[in-house]
């Protein structure tokens, strides 16, 4: 058997943990100063400010281009969402129907186990 | 025989050759990773119940021959993918509440999409979670429901249960589950009023985009990343260690967006102003003081949870109302807690134990 302070791989395995640890716990020092906190905020709102630009340019590209702007785009994707709901409304409906008629209860046809479980203490052993 | 330096050299040969080898499964096995696409997550046989916008609602079909007379609900946060708690025979949350003997139902969430961007607090705390509630009563045919909360679906957990005082929550089970904001240091840090205009932000992107939300949670362990890249290289001729990282690893960059009102609300009632821990906190003009919650309550918590320290969760317990309440510290990080392979061995029988004599 080899000693594992002198096994190679074992002392690269520690040594990667160790840095891993010591990496982190400098950086989360680092990262709860609030210097730290404006520098990145800074640089988000940057972006975020960025990002809502180029959205508007890409509206205005895609209205020249005679494409559906993303409003339109949205506007159907709520018309399809509110089908959406409405046929899962119809489907629990009929679900619900189905379990009054004795047929099934929910969407899983076959019949669901009886609820009169107890606990291991109180009922023997386990199912 | 050991020289004076400590190696044993008879061993070297062995070693070498056990490297080696090692060295050629990871050619081979390397080749493989990239070529496949991981194990199936989220396999367990279920239902979508219902599902409008970002919510959907699953039932999870029954194992066992008797089941409890409690449902349960499992509220999932809202920055993850409930197929964490489902992740493969074996090694799923869901599997073992099914087996011994649960009825087991889960508000999962999908992406907001963009025209959900105003979705509010309101619409989770006293909407989508009541709904949901609603039809497990009707599905199930029972009036009483436990309802089971990790991470920040264990925050709208206790929202709703600090609201809805007069029932139909039987017990409440939270995992993980921060309610002192200021403890969490570093999303505290980041959140700064001082130099985070969340107004800007939300009002520029709408929902808040997930590369923003995995980064917040990849800066609290920046190191992380790189070495479980070299530490995937090292083990990957070992199967059992691809699987589980392609597992976590798959789970963890699923990241999903925020709804940018939710979003807002959580930075400005949380982050800023502690509402929860305060007991000034309130949801569409109702009051939602922890104190207002008097079912049987047990709260898990990890003793490394990275993501919320101990000092972010731990007077939970002691601001909730009820007579009944548990706190439990187990080994383990945020999710091993709840999904890792010891989970079976330490989060899930405790659970059972507590739940099993609560849900008859």
């Amino acid at each position: 058997m080899t000693d594992k302070t002198h096994d190679p791989v074992a002392m690269w395995q520690q040594m990667m943990g160790e840095m891993e640890k010591g990496f982190n716990s400098f950086a989360n020092q680092a990262m709860s100063s609030p210097e730290f906190s404006q520098a990145m905020n800074r640089a988000g709102g940057v972006a975020a400010g960025a990002q809502k630009q180029l959205g508007e340019v890409m509206e205005k590209y895609l209205v020249a281009m005679n494409l559906p702007s993303r409003e339109q785009v949205t506007g159907l994707a709520e018309r399809l969402q509110s089908i959406e709901a409405q046929v899962h409304e119809i489907k629990s409906m009929l679900s619900q129907m189905a379990a009054g008629s004795g047929t099934s209860q929910g969407f899983d046809t076959t019949p669901r186990p009886p609820r009169t479980k107890r606990p291991p203490s109180e009922g023997g052993e386990r199912t | 025989m050991n020289a004076p330096t400590g190696l044993d050299f008879v061993s070297i040969p062995e070693r070498i050759q056990s490297e080696v080898q090692r060295a050629i499964m990871r050619g081979i096995k390397g080749v493989e990773y990239f070529s496949t696409s991981g194990p199936t997550l989220g396999s367990t046989p279920k239902d979508v119940l219902h599902s409008r916008g970002t919510m959907s609602l699953y039932h999870y079909r029954p194992m066992s021959d008797e089941i409890y007379r409690v449902p349960i609900l499992i509220v999932m946060a809202t920055t993850n993918r409930g197929y964490i708690l489902d992740l493969v025979p074996g090694q799923s949350f869901i599997e073992f509440l099914l087996r011994r003997g649960y009825d087991v139902y889960m508000l999962d969430w999908t992406a907001p999409r963009p025209e959900e961007k105003s979705l509010r607090m309101e619409d989770y705390v006293l909407d989508f979670i009541p709904d949901c509630v609603r039809r497990v009563q009707a599905d199930s045919g029972e009036q009483d429901v436990s309802v089971i909360g990790y991470c920040f679906g264990g925050v709208l957990s206790l929202l709703y249960g600090s609201i809805h005082k007069d029932g139909p929550m039987k017990n409440l089970i939270c995992f993980t589950t921060p309610i002192d904001f200021r403890e969490m240091k570093l999303f505290s840090n980041f959140s700064d009023r001082r130099y985070f205009d969340v107004d800007r932000l939300v009002d520029s992107v709408g929902n808040v985009p997930p590369e923003m939300i995995l980064s917040s949670f990849e800066m609290l362990r920046p190191a992380s990343r790189t070495v479980s890249q070299i530490q995937l290289w090292e083990n990957i001729w070992n199967d059992e260690f691809v699987k589980s990282y392609r597992m976590f690893d798959r789970w963890a960059t699923d990241t999903l967006p925020l709804a940018g009102e939710y979003f807002r609300a959580i930075t400005k009632d949380l982050m800023w102003d502690n509402k929860l821990f305060n007991d000034t906190m309130s949801v569409g003009g109702r009051a939602a003081k922890l104190e207002n919650i008097k079912v049987p309550i047990l709260h898990a918590v990890a003793e490394h949870d990275h993501i919320v320290p101990y000092d972010a969760a731990k007077h939970l317990i002691a601001k909730i109302g009820s007579e009944d309440k548990e706190e439990v510290m187990l080994k383990g990080g945020h999710v091993s807690l709840v999904a890792g392979a010891n989970a079976v061995k330490r989060l899930w029988p405790k659970l059972d134990s507590w739940l099993g004599k609560r849900s008859t």
